[in-house]
């Protein structure tokens, strides 16, 4: 039997510290954020979650009540409509780089939409809310409420261009990258046999278009998940632009909050209150949850997928 | 119209390098045709310019001419010429998120051939019945593909080609996958189809060739050393090149 060489069991050695303190960040994360929120869960219960009081108070501890329903509805209210914005266009962009756009270009627009994806999210607040609001207000929000006011998401006339529309449509140009890129991802992964079968059958593009989209659907489902997590999460550009209010309204002409922009709002008064810390670090913890959940789900359909397409 | 296929002078570059040299073919009405060749001949880059699959090939060039049911097929859209040619492929590849029922009725729906529900049912039998995969599959139509033995895979994928009632079927090395028993089925059934469509078939084997083929052409590094009736090549080679590969020698 041969023994590994010494060469390789130091190469092991040394590359063991790094992934040990990476896993180990995790956990001290986790760990910190589940004994800073442990006290809110504690004093607020369930009203932490389906309540919608944020009450400070500087001078008095016991009369401060913190619930973050609004919050919690905000985020997932934005992240779906980004969500219901974005898909179709992720979609559409998958499908005309693959099938429209001649081969030196693709590469050329495939890289554009990478460098979109990691632009820093600041530089889309930044333009969302000093260009992009104002006119999203006075072109699209005053429209849709004039002509569409019986529809209780537009019923609503907007005030301020910083409202949840905003934020979703921000998000949405934000996440639109992202989900493309995985969507891709898959639809060029569909082996070329496949597409000679469709293609063999005499379909026309749109048919054809349309059973690669049906072969890759597990994989669509996993991006938007993905992608639900991402928004989600999305902190900088949504403060910048949902107008930072606790309100609970269907309507989206309306400012809001999402978790993320409530922690990022709040956390530098935080130390004048008794219980706001440990409140931000309880809205941390259910943004965690959200995040982790959505991100398995997606990853887990993703990965599943891949497998299959490798069986058959 | 006596030819299916007419190819005049026709030669295909990948990414500048050339595969196809002027190759000059006529493919007879409702025969079985053969094209043979060792590997890296050319032979599927040929039968993927018929019915234009090379439009797939990044950086591929076509140049000559290539009439198919007497149209320029250039000269047509290529759904519209891929309606009317069946092809099976090398490596079966049934779609794996379609049940066995639907990769059959997928063609058929698509293009037209059934009007109802009815009708589908009736032309998905009998395209399974076709590539005798009925009496294994006609209780569980319902199941996806990947329930199926490799040789059950292909047989599907015949029915799914002959389910668009083609003119034409294109076969590239249909059988270099499957076992003896499946072989054997497949080429059964080429030989039954041939008075209701042409068929044209890529194969390495020249024993494969030699048992259904009306006529063949032997293709040598992208050049077509020659073709005829299939007696003729086989027994009567013109081409020292064509004695040498029904030899085993190349």
């Amino acid at each position: 039997m041969t023994s590994i060489p010494r060469s390789d069991k130091l190469f092991f050695y040394a590359l063991l510290p790094f992934a040990g303190i990476v896993l180990s960040i995790f956990i001290l994360l986790l760990k910190i954020l589940v004994e800073n929120s442990l006290p809110i869960f504690i004093r607020e219960g369930l009203g932490f979650i389906t309540s919608n009081i944020w009450r400070p108070s500087e001078t008095n501890s016991r009369i401060e009540y913190y619930g973050i329903l609004s919050p919690i509805v905000g985020t997932f209210y934005t992240s779906l409509i980004a969500l219901i914005l974005a898909l179709p266009a992720s979609i559409a962009l998958t499908v005309f780089v693959n099938e429209y756009v001649p081969h030196r270009f693709k590469i050329l627009i495939v890289n554009l939409i990478e460098v979109m994806a990691g632009l820093p999210t600041v530089l889309y607040g930044l333009w969302g809310a000093f260009i992009f609001a104002p006119l999203l207000k006075d072109y699209v929000m005053v429209p849709l409420n004039n002509y569409f006011w019986f529809i209780p998401i537009f019923s609503c006339k907007p005030t301020t261009p910083s409202t949840m529309f905003t934020a979703s449509v921000i998000l949405a140009i934000m996440v639109t990258p992202f989900i493309t890129s995985v969507i891709r991802e898959a639809y060029e992964a569909i082996p070329l046999s496949y597409r000679e079968a469709a293609l063999g059958i005499g379909t026309t593009k749109y048919e054809y278009v349309k059973i690669m989209l049906t072969m890759i659907k597990p994989a669509i489902l996993a991006a938007v998940l993905l992608g639900f997590g991402r928004v989600a999460g999305e902190t900088i550009a949504v403060s910048m632009t949902i107008g930072n209010s606790f309100s609970l309204s269907m309507c989206l002409f309306e400012p809001g909050y999402t978790i993320s922009s409530l922690i990022a709002n709040q956390f530098g008064n935080a130390g004048f209150y008794h219980y706001m810390t440990y409140a931000l670090y309880g809205a941390g913890f259910i943004l965690l949850i959200i995040g982790l959940t959505l991100n398995s789900i997606g990853l887990y359909i993703l990965v599943r997928w891949r497998k299959s397409l490798e069986e058959t | 119209m006596k030819y299916i296929v007419d190819i005049k002078c026709l030669s295909v570059y990948i990414k500048g390098k050339k595969i196809l040299e002027c190759i000059d073919l006529k493919i007879p009405r409702n025969s079985i045709f053969t094209i043979m060749g060792p590997s890296g001949s050319g032979k599927s880059t040929l039968l993927r310019v018929i019915n234009r699959l090379i439009d797939l090939i990044p950086y591929a060039k076509v140049e000559g001419k290539v009439y198919v049911f007497g149209m320029n097929i250039y000269n047509v859209d290529p759904y519209i010429l891929r309606k009317q040619i069946g092809m099976v492929f090398q490596t079966p590849n049934p779609f794996p998120h379609l049940s066995i029922y639907d990769n059959v009725a997928l063609g058929a729906k698509l293009n037209g051939v059934a009007r109802n529900k009815d009708e589908l049912d009736k032309i998905v039998e009998w395209a399974l019945r076709k590539a005798m995969l009925w009496d294994e599959v006609k209780d569980r139509l319902r199941e996806p593909p990947s329930k199926l033995s490799g040789g059950q895979r292909q047989r599907l994928c015949l029915a799914r080609a002959l389910a668009i009632k083609p003119k034409l079927l294109l076969l590239d090395e249909p059988t270099a996958n499957i076992d003896p028993v499946n072989t054997r089925k497949i080429e059964e059934t080429l030989t039954s189809l041939k008075n209701e469509m042409t068929i044209v078939m890529v194969t390495h084997s020249p024993h494969q060739a030699a048992r259904i083929s009306d006529y063949i052409a032997f293709l040598y590094m992208g050049k077509l050393i020659e073709w005829g009736p299939s007696s003729q090549i086989l027994i009567r080679p013109r081409s020292k090149l064509t004695e040498k590969f029904l030899r085993g020698e190349i």
